[in-house]
């Protein structure tokens, strides 16, 4: 392989891109879009969900516990309390309003507080002083399910605001508590787990679409036939344009990385150039899948095709949004020959963990080889093609 | 025969071709596809120095031999040589240029890119490119556009283009697969004055043509019909055999006697 002649490749591949403004742009804003859009969407929390409160204690000498827990729900915003009703409301039937208004889907759900609620906590407490064995009073929590992640927000906050109530008004002390002690990952928010993720999938996304294309033009167009009629051999195309794209996926993460920094703050414990040098090799990888693919694409058209292909497992079973271990074990398997994987792995260790190259030297050499296991394939294609 | 003297002898065969003064030489090559014979046992000299017109209707296996002769197919019988080297060459490749018919160049690169990116693929210096691209703009008249991005040429200027890579490193041999249509008359005139200086130079031109005026002005002229040589020799000589006024009517009488 000559290198002066795989760098003319190269070139040739960046001054291509260069002129095409549109795709220029492309290339730098989409990541931004991308990691704007995903940031805020998935880094934001529950708010703001509307509920009922339906509040029928009678209180007890030793104040209402009632009022204690709502007093800390309405403290915080993840629930919305459009209507709190009190004891002097029985009259209007509270309980069949709140339930009507989570029929007709006006709130999500109606939190209600038996007549007897603190007194019945009391006595329990009483008897736990005695050891009386006592049942247990419950909170009635009547809920519009259809959304997991929202229900699952109002009984969290729920259980919570009387955990509090407990605690700190009636000094219930829980016998044993659980402390956690971070290894890694000390004030890490769901963002900062995220914009690795984000780097690898649209580094490995637009690598791949670039590439496929490119090939595919070079081939209606001839110009790959015209070039191997000239000392250039296949391993130098190859190469050459492994190089332009990988340095592409580079490009981009920065753009990425500098935008998650602006915006979200995210934090980077570990080196950032050893995180793109591992989505450089990602894109070096896809660059080889999108040329290997693109000999079997007859247009441009057919080659975006492959795009979905590509794009869903990798989207959903290499642990971008949720984790491996959320993948059925049936589809592990896929995950694990899916490059982006160890990608994505690699660049969360490196910026959570703080990891460096001798921590995560396993996921660069999977990557590496896969890269040119694909750059081998890609030279090989292109001399049985003759 | 042991495998021994198979070798020597072939290798004996291959000196012969070394030594042979053509530039192109094929033997019976042959190319078929699936139930298509592309090109019949083909048996071409073409000697150094030579200008030589391929002319035949589409579909009589121009284009398919002289993609086998740069290497881009691969030949299904026969062999072919090229300055005595067998085909497919890697060595040789930057003693030849090739102009498809398809044109085959960047259009998102410029006039200048294009041309500096085959200039780098044969390594040529910087030096020795930059003095071969105003020579090569001047002669196609693209001097102008040197700047400007191929996709925003005309078709005409393309082929200008397509031809000024082909010439770029100055090779030995050129293959030009229809290189004049849609250049309009007058630099028509150019590149064929250009042409006759590269054969005063010792290069050898293979091109193939519609226009039998510019297959007149041939050394040699190829005559094809559905992948076979019909009749090959000089112009006046073909003319004069069939006993024909133009060249068009002497390939059609080859042509019926052929199939008679």
């Amino acid at each position: 392989m000559n290198l002066r002649r795989t760098l003319a490749i190269s070139q040739k591949a960046l001054r291509a891109l260069k002129h095409d403004r549109r795709t220029l742009g492309f290339l730098v804003l989409m990541p931004l879009f991308m990691i704007t859009i995903f940031g805020y969407t998935f880094g934001g929390n529950i708010k703001n969900v509307s509920v009922y409160i339906v509040n029928l204690d009678q209180g007890s000498p030793n104040g209402s516990v009632s009022q204690a827990i709502i007093d800390d729900l309405t403290s915080r915003d993840v629930l919305d309390a459009k209507a709190i009703y009190g004891p002097e409301d029985v009259g209007t039937n509270p309980i069949g309003i709140a339930m009507d208004k989570v029929k007709k889907a006006d709130i999500w759900a109606a939190i209600i507080f038996d007549t007897n609620f603190s007194k019945d906590v009391m006595d329990a407490l009483d008897n736990l002083r005695l050891g009386i064995p006592a049942m247990p009073v419950s909170i009635a929590v009547h809920l519009d399910a259809s959304n997991p992640n929202i229900a699952q927000a109002v009984l969290t906050e729920v259980q919570k605001s009387l955990q509090t109530a407990l605690v700190r008004d009636y000094h219930l002390l829980p016998p044993a508590v659980v402390q956690e002690h971070r290894i890694y990952g000390e004030g890490a928010r769901f963002i900062d787990f995220f914009a690795p993720g984000v780097m690898g999938l649209a580094a490995m996304m637009v690598t791949f679409m670039i590439s496929i294309i490119s090939f595919v033009h070079e081939r209606t167009t001839h110009t790959l036939d015209r070039l191997l009629t000239t000392p250039v051999t296949e391993g130098e195309i190859v190469g050459g344009y492994a190089l332009a794209f990988g340095l592409v996926a580079f490009m981009q993460s920065s753009v990425i990385l500098v935008g998650a920094i602006l915006l979200f703050q995210i934090q980077i414990e570990g080196s950032a150039l050893l995180a793109l040098s591992i989505i450089f090799l990602l894109g070096v990888g896809s660059q080889g899948l999108g040329f290997l693919l693109s000999s079997n694409a007859r247009n441009e058209f057919q080659a975006v095709q492959f795009l979905p292909l590509i794009l869903f497992p990798s989207i959903l079973l290499a642990g971008v949004f949720w984790p491996l271990e959320a993948v059925p074990a049936l589809l592990r398997p896929v995950s694990y020959f899916i490059p982006l994987t160890y990608a994505v792995d690699g660049c969360r260790s490196v910026m959570i963990r703080g990891w460096g190259i001798d921590q995560v030297w396993p996921q660069m050499a999977v990557l590496a080889v896969f890269a040119g296991i694909m750059l081998l394939l890609s030279a090989y294609s292109l001399k049985k093609r003759r | 025969m042991n495998a021994k003297d198979v070798k020597e002898i072939a290798t004996r065969a291959n000196r012969i071709a070394v030594r042979s003064d053509a530039a192109i030489s094929t033997q019976k090559l042959r190319k078929q596809f699936d139930d298509l014979v592309a090109v019949s046992d083909l048996d071409l000299k073409i000697a150094n120095g030579t200008l030589y017109g391929m002319i035949g209707p589409n579909g009589s296996g121009k284009t398919t031999t002289i993609k086998m002769l740069v290497g881009l197919l691969r030949p299904t019988g026969g062999s072919a040589f090229i300055l005595g080297e067998k085909v497919p060459i890697k060595a040789n490749l930057s003693k030849i240029g090739y102009m498809p018919q398809d044109l085959a160049i960047y259009t998102d690169l410029t006039i200048h890119e294009n041309l500096e990116l085959f200039s780098r693929a044969y390594s040529m210096s910087g030096e020795e490119f930059e003095k071969r691209e105003s020579e090569l703009l001047k002669m196609v008249d693209l001097e102008a556009r040197r700047d400007s991005l191929v996709g925003q040429l005309s078709g005409g200027m393309r082929h200008r283009v397509s031809l000024a890579c082909a010439l770029i490193h100055d090779p030995q041999i050129v293959f030009l697969d229809e290189p004049t249509v849609g250049v309009d008359p007058e630099l028509r005139v150019g590149f064929w004055n250009y042409f006759k200086k590269l054969k005063a130079a010792g290069k050898t031109i293979i091109m193939t043509t519609h226009y039998m005026d510019e297959a007149s002005r041939c050394d040699v002229v190829g005559m094809m019909r559905l992948g076979e040589l019909i009749a090959e020799g000089a112009p006046n000589q073909l003319m004069g055999s069939a006993s024909a006024g133009n060249l068009e009517d002497a390939f059609l009488k080859f042509a019926r006697s052929v199939s008679a």
